[in-house]
């Protein structure tokens, strides 16, 4: 057997650590994940998007927002490890507020702090760690945001998970739910979906790579026809969707 | 300021590894008349390309200054800073005389890079109209702008990209289209953008990015203090507008809400001849609306 092909084993609490990550990043996480298409809605309404585009439209999307996302992920992910001194309240807002500004369309913004809002919450009721009581109270105090990929990596770093791991496991389930989001939207069957979610890993993982290269400051994000869609998704007629 | 304008290029700086070519300033600094509520051009400095012949008054006020550049676009390697500051109550209109050029790059120079600072004083109005940006073949931009608000201050600010010399077959050949937009509000961030286009290393006709559009533009109006209801009706009635400018094949537009003290119209467009009238439209609608007084379209001096 070569090297690389040799089984790795992982101790009890890395197995658990793994259990818990797999429970936190799944779709079925009752915090509401599933009621936001983030303005794809708009962009099936209008024919812009066909079954057929979405394999590059979700590389795409996850070049873009999923490297905004994993990035600001990586940033909250740290903040949980200073657990023990005084958490850095003032990063935490920061970081929450520069991804509000950073987000143009209002229902994919309010769409981000929900989610990550009841993210925070519901870890919160699994687990008692102080930086996740700190982050709640500072973002409450200050009348801020909480985006859902800043209170995964916060989780996370809380509960001690691999950071490179939480990144991908954040990515996957937001493809999974961007490609939930197309099933009710789009004549798409299950199997293709799993089709194109299998196909999307390693561009997942080239992703989570990439982001540990830069910050919040530096990291782009151009998504201006998805951008159009989420700012006209109040006017749609009909929507399934909150965003 | 002229510390945020000092890092903001070191951080440009960080980014250029390679000679430049050109290190410009134009600053303006800009003052209210109080006797005849006129605002005026109280001093700048101007190093070549940049250029401001001088400050125009207009009818109701607001200083118009046109902003050149000499060299007829921007040169591969340049490096240059714009400093705007407007003091309390001023009312200033900034134009372009043309589109802007961004020529192709220089081997073995930096990139293009231009950085802008702004800051707008308590109760001053900015209404900063350019043409155009056309990035042709081979260029590598890199801007970086930050805007600071004040209280009771307000902004009409719009960019227009074009995918570059369209007349010529030229559609999406430069290098890079790196572009950093920071707008703050009494100290408080609003608005914030990272648009990079890289056309030879991802597909822009992606409908992730651009879909089959070929311009896009960004319009920013605010208005600091005003009410969040006020906005949201603000925002209705822009879409009202916006709406009968869609015709989804050739034109979108979009708007939507800050996170405070202001709206965000996005449009993307098959070809460029719609986009500026547009803009204006929601200008005009947006200006009689937030500031009860028409939109004084820039004359241009060309």
């Amino acid at each position: 057997m070569k090297p690389e092909q040799e089984l790795v084993t992982l101790t009890p609490s890395e197995e658990l650590a793994h259990l818990r990550l797999l429970h936190l990043a799944d779709s079925a996480l009752p915090i509401g994940s599933l009621a936001h298409s983030f303005g794809l809605e708009t962009l099936v309404s209008a024919e812009l998007l066909r079954v057929s585009d979405l394999p590059e439209f979700l590389h795409g999307h996850l070049q873009e927002a999923g490297m905004l996302e994993a990035v600001a992920c990586r940033e909250a992910f740290h903040l949980a490890l200073a657990d023990g001194e005084a958490f850095p309240a003032a990063r935490w807002i920061e970081i929450n507020d520069c991804l509000s500004a950073l987000k143009p369309a209002r229902e994919s913004r309010a769409a981000s702090a929900t989610l990550g809002r009841n993210f925070l919450q519901a870890a919160m009721g699994l687990e008692d760690f102080r930086a996740l009581r700190n982050a709640r109270e500072a973002s409450l105090e200050a009348g801020g945001q909480i985006h859902q990929s800043a209170a995964f990596g916060l989780v996370s770093g809380a509960l001690a998970f691999d950071e490179t791991r939480a990144v991908l496991a954040y990515l996957h389930q937001m493809s999974a739910c961007l490609i939930s989001a197309c099933q009710r939207l789009m004549p798409l069957g299950q199997n293709e979906t799993t089709r194109i979610l299998w196909k999307l890993k390693p561009a997942i993982v080239e992703v989570a790579a990439g982001s540990a290269s830069f910050t919040l400051e530096t990291v782009s994000c151009t998504m201006p026809l998805l951008d159009w869609g989420a700012m006209e998704h109040p006017a749609l007629a009909t929507r399934l969707f909150i965003s | 300021m002229a510390a945020t304008a000092r890092e903001a290029l070191q951080d440009i700086a960080s980014e250029i590894s390679a000679p430049s070519r050109a290190r410009a300033m134009l600053r303006l600094n800009f003052s209210r008349d109080s006797g005849s509520d006129r605002t005026f051009l109280a001093d700048s400095f101007q190093e070549a390309p940049l250029k401001v012949v001088r400050a125009f008054s207009m009818e109701d006020g607001t200083a118009l200054a046109h902003l050149h550049n000499v060299s007829g676009g921007l040169l591969g390697g340049d490096c240059l800073t714009m400093q705007v500051n407007l003091a309390s109550g001023t009312k200033v209109q900034l134009t372009t005389t043309g589109a802007t050029r961004i020529y192709r790059n220089r081997e073995g120079f930096s990139a293009t890079t231009q950085c802008n600072e702004v800051s707008v004083g308590e109760g001053a109005l900015l209404e900063y109209l350019p043409d155009a940006t056309i990035p042709f073949a081979g260029a590598r931009y890199l801007q970086r702008t930050s805007i600071e608000l004040a209280a009771g201050s307000g902004m009409f600010w719009w960019e227009i990209l074009a995918p570059g010399r369209e007349a010529r077959g030229e559609l999406f050949e430069y290098e890079e289209f790196a572009v950093r937009t920071r707008v703050s509000a009494i100290g408080r961030r609003i608005s914030a953008e990272n648009f990079c286009l890289r056309p030879k290393q991802e597909n822009v006709s992606s409908l992730a990015r651009l879909g089959h559009y070929r311009y896009a533009a960004t319009f920013h109006i605010c208005r600091v203090g005003l009410e969040a209801s006020a906005w949201r009706c603000a925002e209705d009635r822009i879409r009202e507008l916006t709406a009968g400018m869609t015709r989804r094949d050739e034109i979108l537009w979009g708007v939507s809400l800050l996170v405070a003290h202001g709206l965000v119209v996005r449009c993307l467009a098959c070809n460029g001849r719609e986009v500026l009238p547009g803009l204006q439209a929601i200008w005009r609608s947006a200006k009689r609306h937030l500031y009860d007084r028409e939109a004084i379209p820039p004359r241009k001096v060309n």
